[in-house]
């Protein structure tokens, strides 16, 4: 039984940690909100007058933002139909009983662990390049025109590449998941006739569901402030058709130097991902507990 | 349990597998391949895939020209840091979480979670005005710092799955016994959650070692870890593409190694213990 002391001691333990994140989380937001009422670009030092409302103003009705935030959410919702769609299927691959299925696992986690500026530099110079990428050479060798996937569909491409560092995770854990499914389960199914499908949808889907869930989840968490990526590869262009949200602030505070207008962008991008994350929390907690 | 399954679906569902396992690593192999051919080579047309002269040239370069053992070494403490750091304040937490468990406990757990979802841009400008202004900005002390606040809920969390996990009775027992608190956490506590420590240390170097978005924006050359160093590769010197290769072979080859020996943990660490 938990004493009053061990509770004592409990709360003692327990809070530096709670008061790191708790300043963490509230001194910068704190500093952002009050910024973003000012009229304070660095390059024009002197009085920054306080402003109310107009950063945001200029901020919303810019169409960058419209843009971005479109961005934003294709680039999310198409990493999170592939990986999670792409997942399904390997993991199923991979559930089958095969030769050699150690060393395939270790080649589809792989990508992983590649970090986001490697992978974007070798997606864009040795694969995407239209004159010595390797694409152009499949592209050249079956009589088409090499294809510049950065500059004719940079946001797809980006697309790609993401899909390509979270494919692996979605893989693992809906692998994971599938390894625990009782095959008694499975055998009564089919001695009741049930086909693929019908095992599929009514058996494997339900029991995976909180394992999509959790992937959606963690992967839209770091899919949000998707950075590297768009940085190494095409700097948010050509004009804005690869900017989402984290680079279009990125873009506005550290190199126009408007930390007026970049503060109410990541006050917009904070909103915005805190309604994403109330869907997505009461998603995970109707789920956690079952 | 075991079902038979006949050799030649077996064979079958083999090829496929390993096909699609070589395309989806065939990306990081042909960088492997690319640097250790000559730089005509690497642009050569048709690609040469086995049947080059092999070169080892292309380290040396990189590291004359880059100096990745400092980047490198940059990557280390900082990835290394704060995962210890993380761990300092996180352990004790997620014990007490684990073994004294409140009313709130899992309101709390909740909100660290929570915290993770906090968008960096929201706080990008006043991390780094606040850097600049204390000359924190390119240090290497000032990245542990902010690294170790971003990875702390997941490094809680993944303590919380392994603690709880250790059997509540056995506690109880010892207690019975007469130990002291000391006692209990040094001769039946440790041992039982090292394992659960190492797990969670070894995701976390990974998740730090990775991290690109503070990284790239708050370092300039001092303090530069290998993802900044790759990412000076972008431009002009990108076209260099076997020197380039060798480069992010360099800075992949170790967190690839450590990652294929966690790749247990990695479940249910990123899952926070949600999957097993």
């Amino acid at each position: 039984m938990a004493t009053q002391h061990s509770r004592a001691a409990a709360r003692l333990m327990i809070s530096p940690a709670v008061l790191l994140l708790l300043a963490w989380m509230i001194v910068p937001l704190a500093m952002t909100l009050y910024f973003s009422t000012l009229r304070y670009n660095l390059l024009m030092p002197g009085a920054n007058p306080f402003v109310g409302w107009e950063n945001y103003h200029y901020f919303l009705t810019d169409p960058a933002f419209t843009t971005a935030l479109v961005n934003t959410l294709l680039l999310v919702g198409g990493v999170l139909v592939i990986t999670v769609v792409g997942g399904i299927l390997l993991g199923l691959l991979l559930d089958q009983p095969f030769w050699g299925q150690g060393i395939v696992r270790i080649l589809v986690i792989a990508p992983f662990f590649v970090m986001p500026t490697v992978s974007a530099l070798v997606w864009k110079n040795m694969f995407m390049n239209p004159v010595n990428g390797l694409f152009a050479y499949l592209f050249k060798a079956v009589g088409l025109q090499p294809f510049d996937f950065l500059a004719q569909a940079p946001l797809a491409s980006i697309i790609l590449i993401v899909s390509w560092q979270w494919l692996p995770f979605a893989t693992l854990i809906l692998l994971t998941a599938l390894q625990s499914l009782d095959s008694e389960q499975l055998e009564a199914a089919e001695m009741d006739g049930a086909g693929f499908f019908s095992k599929f949808f009514f058996i494997m889907l339900p029991h995976l569901a909180r394992a999509i869930t959790v992937v959606i989840l963690i992967q839209t968490i770091f899919l949000l402030s998707i950075f590297a990526e768009i940085l190494v590869t095409t700097n948010g262009g050509p004009g804005l058709a690869s900017t989402n949200l984290t680079y279009l602030v990125y873009a506005q505070s550290l190199l126009q130097f408007d930390v007026g207008l970049g503060s109410a962008g990541g006050i917009v991008a904070v909103i915005l991902a805190n309604i994403v994350a109330i869907f997505l929390m009461r998603m995970i907690g109707k789920n956690l507990d079952a | 349990m075991a079902r038979a399954v006949s050799t030649q679906r077996k064979a079958l569902v083999t090829v496929v597998a390993w096909v699609i396992g070589i395309v989806i690593f065939f990306p990081i192999l042909w960088t492997i391949l690319t640097s250790f051919k000559t730089e005509a080579e690497a642009i050569a047309s048709p690609p040469s895939f086995l049947f080059f002269d092999w070169t080892t040239e292309n380290y040396g370069e990189v590291q004359a020209r880059s100096d990745y053992f400092r980047h490198f070494w940059n990557s280390v403490i900082i990835s290394v840091g704060s995962t210890v750091l993380g761990l300092i304040i996180a352990v004790p937490a997620a014990w007490a979480m684990a073994f004294v468990p409140g009313k709130r406990t899992k309101d709390v757990l909740m909100w660290m979670l929570s915290t993770k979802m906090l968008p960096p841009v929201g706080v990008l400008i006043p991390i780094y005005l606040l850097f600049r202004d204390t000359g924190l900005l390119d240090t290497r002390i000032g990245l542990v710092g902010v690294l170790t606040l971003i990875n702390l809920p997941i490094i809680v969390w993944m303590l919380y799955t392994y603690f709880k996990e250790i059997p509540g009775e056995i506690l109880e027992a010892c207690r019975m016994d007469g130990a002291m608190l000391k006692e209990e956490i040094l001769y039946i506590l440790t041992p039982m959650a090292v394992p659960g420590i190492a797990s969670t240390l070894l995701l976390n170097v990974i998740l730090a070692w990775n991290e690109a978005f503070w990284t790239l924006n708050l370092t300039a050359a001092k303090a530069a870890p290998l993802t900044a160093f790759i990412a000076s590769y972008s431009s002009p010197e990108g076209l260099f593409y076997a020197k380039l290769s060798a480069a992010s072979t360099m800075a992949i080859a170790p967190i690839l190694i450590l990652g294929w020996f966690s790749q247990k943990q990695l479940v249910r660490g990123l899952t926070f213990g949600a999957v097993k």
